[in-house]
């Protein structure tokens, strides 16, 4: 022995202990929470808020333009909030209550070409399903603020003879209630569907064996009717993130006090999803306007997860949601922040076992957690376009030979710029997603920039864009995990999975297998066979 | 092309899974090997390679002479100073792995301008960016760092014979300060003088026993002669062999982190040197010989 000393070879520390009693922690508050405080899933998950902006566009021609329509009300299934008439000053607005709908009426006595009008509101809604009572039966009377509702209209033909022998054939004139919806309802759910634009009434649709939703709807209230259950027709649309300019009908039938949804055209029995926002009740148009003014119109839709009021109310220990709510923080830099973890975990499984090379350990799942404006694709051109170009920035100043952290500052400045011209360009051209750039970690960025060209200029292109692939495609995987609502709304719901999480990288921590990559890199060793062989 | 039989591919796969049992991979260097036998904290004693050197020097470990060091952007014109005479000789970083930041001169041109091992002039003010790099931490991953001149070593003609214009080195690497697995690396001229593997210089792999090169490596293929010079390279009997490997164990000894990568050199007229000792030697040493590290850990490094 020399007398310098020797450190001992280190015994194996205690890792699946450390595992055991993370995974039983977590379990353990989850099982807390779900039997001692009560928690039931569906109250404890966030909530999906849809923030639904309309956009109207006409040519006004200089002359005077009126346009009328409908907005939601909040009802039991529906929970309307923060509205707001975006349209710009110059063009009234007044909203009034008119029957059972609220209308809105924008008017401008000389409107331009290429006027626009917007209108903007946050949606909670709730799924609903009805149970029907199978005894029911019809009623003598009913009482007279829906005795109308039994009633012929000009597009609801009641009358007609066709729909009488229409309702008898299909034995929906007799037996309880439930049984003549369900045939009722089985015959207008079972017609084709026809994407057919215009109103079509309930006889043309019997006729014709098909028709769209509004078609569907009116046969279905007529035939309902027509067995003496009323019904009514139902407007809105479908709310799903992105943009839409279709609208959609379904009906309501008054059963014992309710009214009660049924969407033939989508085959909802007695019940409607989350997503349906109600607009008006009654056959009517969704929009009236001056003619000749060439209108358009369209439904933006996005979706944020909220808390739901019962978490807010119940965590009184590590309550951060009610700390970001008093701070004025957006509940999606806490969903950030609980996903990263989870983000980083998927680096760690291409790095450790797939053995991908990234620019760095978490850039990825860094990069990944801020591509939530931009979208997957926009947001890895985004970190393309910067890593390339602050890496060509940083080739041109290496010439000078400036010291490194000069060198470094400057590629920050490329960056910056960069990322201000990549969001200019692609708001001019019309990319307007990609302009989110500019809310992308600058350092980070800068980071990735550097390892490039220090790649680039030490091992070569080829390694130096293999490891740009690699942490763009683990980037996209880490966008992947981190987006999927299904993850997100549980760790939101149960924080405390995360050390699950962290049991996870323990195990991988010390996992000692053989990467994916490296069956590549030992092929010879592991196959000698395999095109080995001495010349 | 003819399918491979059933029979074939579960054969196959069964020498997969026994030849894998003997390879060791990233994951498993690091967790079996690095933080069992190299405490963190004992990194610098190789990782710094002035600190290195001085706790090999108080083992008597033969090292190449150190001709200055540069602490700092101030010590700068000192340093220029002294090689200002000087024929033959190296500048490093104390803290680089990989070869990163070294520079070889091999002739003094006139005063204030020299020439590369490569060929190059190199003048004063280049070799002042150099030292400034080396101190601002340009290779050593941001940290500060020092610079420190060595005398250049003359290879022995064995090695020489190898490759000419770089110099080969004995990778050893050591368990426990027993040496279980060892390669010569020789560089080519496209590893620009570096015998690093990744750059594409060559392995040879050397029978731990005898000091003969039995196996020659370069670029994914087993070779028998240098593809440049065309000179031999396997079944060469490497020089003063017993020695090479009581040096690595004595360098072994003399730092206190138990799994390394000794690199000895063969000087023509002063013996084995120690060049530095690394505390995460790579893998590649594996495709070298042709097979696992495990066989050799067992049967040299006490790994049951």
């Amino acid at each position: 022995m020399t007398g310098v000393g020797r450190a001992v070879p280190q015994k194996s520390p205690p890792v699946r202990l450390v595992m055991v009693a993370l995974v039983g922690v977590a379990l353990a508050v989850v099982a807390v929470k779900l039997s001692a405080f009560q928690y039931s899933l569906a109250e404890v998950l966030p909530r999906t808020q849809y923030d639904v902006t309309l956009h109207a566009e006409l040519d006004g021609h200089d002359g005077e333009v009126r346009v009328r329509t409908f907005l939601p009300q909040s009802d039991a299934r529906q929970v309307v909030m923060t509205e707001q008439n975006l349209t710009a000053a110059g063009v009234s607005f007044s909203s009034e209550a008119v029957g059972l709908n609220r209308v809105a009426t924008w008017e401008q006595s000389s409107a331009q070409d290429g006027q626009s009008l917007a209108y903007r509101f946050s949606v909670l809604a709730t799924p609903v399903r009805y149970q029907i009572d199978p005894g029911l039966r019809v009623p003598d009377t009913y009482p007279a603020s829906v005795r109308g509702y039994l009633a012929a209209e000009e597009h609801i033909q009641v009358d007609a003879p066709e729909i009488a022998r229409t309702a008898e054939s299909a034995g929906a004139d007799h037996g309880t209630i439930l049984e003549r919806l369900q045939a009722v309802f089985a015959l207008t759910s079972g017609m084709k569907q026809r994407p057919f634009k215009g109103t079509t009434d309930a006889l043309t649709a019997l006729r014709l064996g098909e028709a769209s939703c509004n078609g569907k709807s009116r046969l279905f209230v007529a035939l309902a009717r027509r067995v003496g259950v009323p019904a009514r027709l139902v407007g809105g649309f479908v709310m799903e993130p992105g943009v839409k300019r279709t609208t959609h009908q379904w009906a309501e039938a008054y059963v014992a006090g309710h009214w009660i949804p049924f969407d033939s055209t989508n085959h909802h029995f007695a019940e409607l999803p989350e997503r349906y926002l109600t607009l008006y009740t009654g056959d009517e148009a969704l929009f009236r306007h001056t003619s000749d003014i060439n209108f358009k119109y369209r439904f933006e839709t996005e979706t944020v997860l909220v808390p739901s009021p019962k978490v807010k109310s119940t965590f009184r220990f590590f309550n951060v949601w009610s700390l970001f709510d008093r701070l004025g923080l957006s509940f999606m830099l806490l969903r950030t922040l609980l996903m990263l973890p989870v983000g980083a975990l998927v680096v760690v499984l291409f790095r450790n076992v797939i053995g991908v090379p990234t620019f760095g350990t978490f850039l990825p799942a860094l990069i990944a957690a801020s591509a939530g404006e931009t979208g997957l694709w926009w947001g890895l051109l985004a970190v393309l376009i910067v890593v390339v170009v602050a890496a060509t920035v940083r080739r041109a100043f290496h010439r000078l030979q400036l010291l490194h952290s000069p060198s470094l500052a400057i590629l920050l400045a490329a960056v910056a710029v960069t990322l201000l011209t990549t969001a200019l360009v692609s708001d001019a051209v019309g990319a307007r997603k990609l302009a989110y750039v500019s809310v992308f970690p600058v350092a980070v960025l800068a980071i990735s920039a550097e390892r490039f060209f220090l790649e680039l200029t030490e091992k070569g292109a080829r390694p130096a864009f293999k490891s740009l692939l690699g942490t763009l495609f683990v980037m996209a995987a880490c966008w992947a995990v981190m987006n999927s609502l299904a993850l997100q709304v549980l760790l939101i719901g149960f924080p405390e999975l995360l050390l699950i999480v962290v049991a996870v990288d323990v195990y991988l921590g010390r996992w000692i297998g053989v990467r994916l990559s490296e069956y590549l890199r030992f092929k010879r060793i592991l196959l000698p066979r395999a095109g080995g062989a001495a010349p | 092309m003819m399918l491979p039989s059933w029979s074939e591919v579960r054969e196959r796969w069964r020498t997969m899974v026994e030849r894998r049992r003997d390879l060791v991979g990233i994951n498993r260097r690091n967790v079996t090997l690095v933080y069992r036998h190299n405490p963190r904290k004992l990194y610098p004693e190789a990782d710094d390679k002035l600190l290195c050197k001085q706790l090999m020097e108080r083992e008597g470990v033969p090292l190449a002479r150190t001709l200055a060091i540069c602490e700092g952007l101030s010590q700068i014109p000192d340093t220029l100073e002294s090689l200002r005479e000087l024929e033959q000789f190296v500048v490093k970083p104390a803290n680089a792995s990989g070869g990163e930041g070294i520079l070889v001169v091999g002739e003094r041109v006139r005063d204030g301008v020299w020439r590369r091992a490569g060929g190059e002039e190199l003048t004063l003010a280049e070799m002042r960016y150099r030292l400034a790099e080396i101190v601002f931490g340009a290779y050593s991953g941001d940290l500060e760092d020092r610079a420190f001149v060595e005398e250049r070593i003359r290879p022995h003609p064995v090695f020489q014979a190898f490759w000419g214009d770089g110099l080969c080195d004995i990778r050893v690497i050591t368990l426990e300060h027993r040496p279980v697995l060892c390669m010569v690396r020789v560089p080519t001229r496209e590893s620009g003088g570096r015998a690093n593997l990744h750059q594409g210089g060559i392995g040879l792999a050397v029978d731990l026993e005898s000091g003969k090169t039995v196996r020659a490596y370069y670029r994914g293929s087993a070779i028998v002669t240098h593809p440049e010079s065309g000179a031999p390279l396997v079944d060469i009997q490497l020089p003063r062999w017993p020695e090479v490997l009581e040096t690595a164990e004595r360098a072994a000894r003399s730092v206190r982190l138990g799994y390394l990568g000794v690199d000895v050199v063969v000087d023509a007229e002063r013996g084995c040197m120690v060049l530095e000792v690394n505390a995460r030697p790579g893998l590649e040493i594996q495709n070298v010989h042709g097979h696992g590290l495990g066989e050799a850990l067992r049967r040299y490094g006490g790994i049951a």
